[in-house]
């Protein structure tokens, strides 16, 4: 069974670097975009759980802490 | 021959502008709010936060009532192409009527297949499988907007596509040609962006709403932090790839730079100022006035500081041999029709690429036949032609500045929301949450002027150097035109205040009416019962 996933993320893996290639070579804005949007959701969804750090970090220290 | 009607052909033009400027009212927050969602119902499927939750059902709500406005604004306009521009249809329909027909069938129908389980799928579906039909939703509305795009990048540079003499129309040589042309993708990553902005700040500015009441503090400051970090990363590249989007145009489409350049003569490198503000008088060709930054300009069109930019006065010269040129095309291709000799259909093949030119010079003509123009009448209709190659300039050179200056305002206003939100120093600034309540509109303002630049720019063509824009309509009366542009007008109205209308009313309500609780006390206790710590440390 671990075989079989780790043939299906190799697999995944090697669609995923065929696709950089291919789409980076023949169209680079529609790969900056794949990669941009990805980064995008990743630093907001990021920010969110450092806010959720940051207030984790002061519990006890207010009830009605700034944001 | 149908005689051609200008009163006809601008209501045409007026009525599809209307249409589909109401159209992009919409169409931007559905590309951002849907990939916001998505970034917010991550969060939720990692941190197991029930909160992130209510912040998609609540934002998802305020996205449904924008996507089922914005596809009915936008279904008609398809039918428009075949009721006002037959013409244009017939002429360019193998290469616009594929992506359209692509965005039909695939993007927009696995959108709205998925949106339906995306709202209704919450209790019918793992958290794992919501959140990649919340993906799949944000992937086909952006898919949905690649395939327009592509189709309107092809109007703007026609590649992969030949005229064909026997069928009098443009045909597909590479469709792959079309999907990867540099106008599609610079196109595409551009507006896709701005829709990325559009949805920040609608997101931050009803944040901002919420903080300023004290209403939802702990949803309205994860919300604001959301955006206010997506749209600033947005906003860089919604300005970057505008820079890569120009280029395009300086390389492919010179008349539209110029115009939205104000730039009448060619460019003096290095000195050349870029024009901050200016009056452009298309009658008399000139600026009134100028206010300019020295030695900007040519940088950033060309990328260097030695390449001249060809100004107007200079292109429509260079445009004079090209419509004696179209001219002889048009005369040899009726010929051809005629006869279907070789002799005549060489005499085409030796001037085809400028049929376009010759096309244009067909409203000067005498009968609108430019086969029919005396050999000592030629140059006179070809310097009566020679203005046509230009877009109204004050409309191009005035909506790409209200587009950049918005631009760097959204810029300036995430980054300093995205910093305040970082330091946790939101509440005490209540200009900045007052200025981003104020500017929800102002991004849907930008990319309609945005819009705007890329389309009349593109004028006196519907295919550039192609097809001009008075061939293409359809043969109408007034009064049809009049009716059918009221009666849009009247529906679309109708629509836009259907839209406000539902979009206060639940921004107002906020995600406390949705059916789960979420208030801050409410959240508090969930997380009591769950074991997750509590965000406001009650």
């Amino acid at each position: 069974m671990q075989l079989l996933r780790l043939a299906g993320l190799a697999a995944v893996l090697v669609v995923s670097l065929l696709f950089a290639v291919f789409v980076g070579d023949q169209g680079p804005w529609y790969f900056a975009w794949v990669i941009g949007t990805i980064m995008i959701i990743l630093i907001s969804g990021a920010g969110a759980i450092l806010l959720d750090a940051q207030q984790d970090g002061k519990i006890g220290s207010s009830s009605d802490q700034e944001v | 021959m149908d005689m051609i009607n200008p009163t006809v052909v601008d209501l045409s033009r007026f009525q599809f502008a209307l249409t589909a400027l109401y159209h992009f009212m919409f169409v931007p927050l559905t590309l951002g709010l849907t990939f916001m969602l998505a970034a917010m119902e991550t969060v939720y499927v990692v941190t197991g936060r029930k909160i992130y939750k209510d912040m998609v059902l609540f934002w998802g709500k305020l996205f449904g009532i924008n996507f089922a406005l914005g596809v009915a604004t936008g279904i008609t306009m398809e039918f428009e192409f075949g009721t006002n521009w037959s013409m244009y249809s017939r002429f360019f329909g193998d290469m616009f009527g594929t992506p359209l027909a692509i965005e039909g069938l695939m993007a927009f129908f696995m959108e709205s297949t998925f949106v339906g389980l995306m709202f209704f799928g919450w209790d019918r579906l793992s958290k794992q499988a919501h959140l990649a039909v919340t993906y799949l939703v944000a992937l086909g509305s952006n898919l949905s907007a690649l395939w327009i795009l592509i189709a309107n990048a092809g109007m703007n540079v026609p590649h992969g596509a030949h005229f064909d003499p026997d069928t009098m129309r443009l045909q597909f040589d590479s469709f792959v040609k079309l999907i990867f042309s540099p106008d599609a993708q610079a196109k595409f990553v551009h507006t896709s962006v701005a829709g990325y902005v559009s949805a920040a700040l609608l997101v931050m500015g009803v944040s901002a709403f919420y903080l300023l009441r004290g209403q939802h503090r702990q949803f309205a400051a994860r919300s604001f932090r959301m955006a206010a970090l997506f749209g600033i990363i947005s906003t860089v590249a919604v300005i970057t790839l505008g820079d890569v989007l120009g280029r395009e145009d300086y390389m492919e489409q010179p008349t539209k730079i110029a115009a939205i350049e104000g730039l009448w003569h060619t460019s003096k490198p290095p000195y050349e100022p870029w024009i901050l503000a200016a009056l452009p008088d298309d009658a008399k060709q000139e600026n009134h006035f100028e206010i300019g930054v020295p030695f900007v300009l040519t940088p950033l069109i060309t990328h260097d500081f030695n390449t001249p930019i060809r100004g107007m006065h200079e292109l429509e010269d260079a445009a004079a041999p090209r419509i004696e040129s179209g001219i002889a095309a048009v005369s040899a291709l009726r010929r051809y029709q005629e006869t279907h000799q070789q002799a005549d259909l060489d005499a085409f093949k030796a001037h085809e690429a400028d049929l376009g030119f010759g096309f244009l010079a067909t409203r000067h003509a005498p009968n609108q036949d430019v086969t029919a123009i005396p050999a000592d009448a030629l140059q006179s209709v070809v310097e009566q032609t020679k203005p046509d190659i230009l877009p109204n300039v004050f409309v191009t050179f005035w909506s790409f500045r209200i587009m950049v200056f918005l631009a760097l305002y959204f810029f300036a206003l995430f980054a300093i929301s995205a910093y305040l939100s970082l330091k946790n120093k939101l509440e005490r600034n209540k200009l900045i949450l007052k200025a981003c309540m104020w500017s929800i509109p102002l991004p849907i303002l930008a990319t309609e002027f945005g819009w705007i630049t890329a389309e009349a720019g593109r004028q006196p063509w519907t295919v550039f150097n192609t097809l001009p824009t008075f061939l293409s309509a359809s043969t109408h009366s007034t009064s049809y035109m009049v009716f059918s542009l009221a009666g849009f007008a009247l529906l679309y109205s109708i629509f836009i205040a259907a839209e406000l209308y539902l979009m206060f009313k639940f921004a107002r309500l906020g995600p406390e009416a949705h059916d789960a609780p979420h208030s801050d006390d409410a959240y508090a206790a969930h997380c009591a019962v769950v074991g997750t710590p509590h965000a406001s440390g009650h």
